[in-house]
């Protein structure tokens, strides 16, 4: 019974693994350092052949700052409001808000982060004149992780004790400081692995922004929040299109493999991070 | 204990506390939570100085009464007034009353900071600035514990035992001066010889403040003399001096509870 379970859960263990070493496999040819903080022509060749000159003689660099600018600005965003969304739920709500606002939340991490993209389309490009931006970006993964990132909020706050928040009342500290001084400092690992995870997800989200942030090239540093951006989970896409030149998708493969290690980064010390906060 | 404080607001109040021996008043106080009535009718008071030992079977609103006294349930009927003012219209409202009215939880719960930082951490940002060493340690030492913690006073303050979080709690409260203090079994957790202190400590206090104590040791009760309170199911049964209370319990529930630590009030 033992060994037939465990069979069954192989797939569960070996899929993963097997799907991060083909990536690292296919991304190796074109994975070198020049291409990660390129500034010279090693992807210069994908540049080329699609004869567009801007887009010569630059790695990946623009493609990760890109991604890794408007995951900020989303987490920028969203912080606050899921940090002020927690608050209400745990200070001021009815237990009847506080069913709806949980329900609602899982309600909208439900709906596919394309909607998103597109309402974002219609309210930010076309009626708000905003552009194909990095602020348009931002905005809509700010939105997407949103949700996740309240909910990780409310838990973190949930966990909190009652005797601590008791005690910090039964002291006279007013509300202010019973959050300063008790619940952040109490609950602080909790929300940054809620972030970090938040990050990862916002570094993963392609769809959202395909069609209201990024271009295929041509840019390598935003001049503004309302300029387009590239990034490299539109770049994978971008590339996978062009499917028959073998130097292009190899270079697709490389991009994969940052990616893929950006969010493992962030989703490795949000599971550090959680361990750190049960052991203590 | 801040003694000329308390005696200033005895003076404020001076008439009134000439009029009413009692600092603390309950009046028909009524709770119910989640739809279940948890109080029913509590009425009693608390002289101006003194202990008085709040006793009774697990789950009979001790804990829940506490809270109602420092509004930390706040949905309560009746009314309740210390020094002669309504809790309800405190002025500077519940962060105030709760500092004038030191409340130690059953179950402590110590921040996460050193030791030291605990003592002081209800005190304003201003007095937290200064140094509070001898507040810290005279406050220590009410509770018992400042032999045990003194040379590792900036550790952090969950290596401390439950017995000792105890009594970190009571020495945090203490530090805020207040002007009544109830406890929730304060030593629950305590070797007879910290429980002696304690209460050493307790009946110093006392000369000068209302205090509650709420216990399930009833030698403690009697030990600690004063007023004895006997609640059971939300309700209080009998309420009389500890030698009386004990000798010559007037209820059969009350005579119940003493001999085989049963009550049935309904
Ligand atoms: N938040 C709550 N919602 C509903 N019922 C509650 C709540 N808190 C406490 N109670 C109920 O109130 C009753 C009294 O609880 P309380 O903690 O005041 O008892 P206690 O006398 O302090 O008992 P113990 O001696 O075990 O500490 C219990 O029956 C408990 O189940
Ligand atoms: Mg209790």
């Amino acid at each position: 019974m033992k060994v037939f379970l465990s069979l069954l859960a192989l797939p569960a263990l070996l899929l993963p693994v097997a799907c991060f070493l083909y990536i690292i496999v296919q991304a190796f040819p074109a994975l070198d350092w020049e291409l990660i903080v390129g500034s010279s022509a090693s992807s210069g060749a994908a540049g080329n052949l699609f004869g567009d000159a801007a887009n010569a003689g630059h790695g990946l660099w623009s493609q990760i700052s890109g991604s890794l600018l408007m995951m900020l600005l989303a987490c920028l965003l969203a912080a606050p409001i899921a940090l002020s969304i927690a608050l209400f739920h745990a200070l001021w709500a009815s237990p009847r808000q506080q069913r709806m606002l949980i329900t609602l939340l899982q309600v909208l991490q439900g709906i596919p982060p394309i909607v998103y993209g597109l309402c974002g389309l219609v309210l930010l490009i076309h009626l708000l004149h905003w552009g194909i931006s990095l602020a348009a970006g931002g905005v809509i993964l700010a939105v997407v992780i949103l949700p996740l990132l309240s909910s990780n909020a409310i838990h973190a706050l949930q966990r909190i004790p009652i005797e601590q928040t008791e005690s910090a009342k039964a002291l006279g500290l007013s509300v202010g400081a019973m959050i300063t001084r008790v619940w952040f400092p109490v609950a602080w690992s909790g929300m940054l692995t809620g972030l970090l995870l938040a990050m990862a997800r916002a570094l993963s989200e392609t769809a959202p922004i395909l069609f209201t942030a990024t271009v295929f090239s041509g840019v390598l540093w935003p001049d503004s929040i309302f300029s387009p951006v590239t990034s490299l989970q539109t770049h994978i896409f971008y590339l996978a299109q062009e499917g028959s030149n073998a130097h292009v998708i190899d270079v697709a493969w490389a991009s994969a493999a940052v990616l893929l290690g950006l969010v493992i980064c962030f989703s490795l010390s949000a599971r550090l991070l959680r361990r750190y906060e049960e052991s203590s | 204990m801040n003694i000329n404080t308390n005696t200033h607001i005895k003076e404020e109040k001076g008439v009134e506390s000439c009029a009413l021996p009692s600092y603390v008043r309950l009046e028909n106080i009524s709770l119910t939570l989640s739809e279940k009535s948890i109080l029913k009718d509590v009425s009693f008071s608390l002289p101006a100085t003194g202990i008085s030992s709040l006793i009774g079977p697990s789950g009979a609103g001790k804990s829940s009464l506490l809270r109602c006294l420092t509004n930390l349930y706040d949905n309560w009927q009746g009314t309740i007034s210390v020094a002669g003012i309504n809790t309800r219209s405190w002025h500077g409202g519940d962060d105030a009353l709760r500092r004038h009215v030191g409340l130690i939880a059953q179950k402590p719960a110590v921040f996460p900071a050193s030791i030291y930082d605990n003592v002081i951490f209800g005190l304003s940002r201003k007095e937290r600035k200064q140094n509070q060493s001898s507040r810290v340690e005279r406050c220590l030492t009410q509770a018992a514990l400042w032999d045990e913690v003194q040379d590792r006073l900036h550790d952090p303050a969950n290596t401390l035992s439950v017995g000792q979080q105890q009594r970190l709690c009571l020495a945090r409260a203490l530090a805020l001066e207040p002007k009544v203090l109830l406890l929730d079994e304060p030593t629950a957790s305590l070797d007879p010889r910290s429980k002696q202190l304690i209460e050493a400590s307790l009946h110093d206090l006392a000369k000068d403040m209302p205090i509650l104590c709420v216990t399930h040791d009833l030698e403690q009760a009697q030990r600690l003399q004063g007023q004895v309170i006997f609640m059971c199911d939300g309700k209080v049964i009998e309420i009389a001096a500890a030698n009386d209370f004990f000798e010559h319990p007037e209820r059969l529930e009350t005579r119940e509870f003493l001999r085989w630590s049963v009550c049935d009030c309904d």
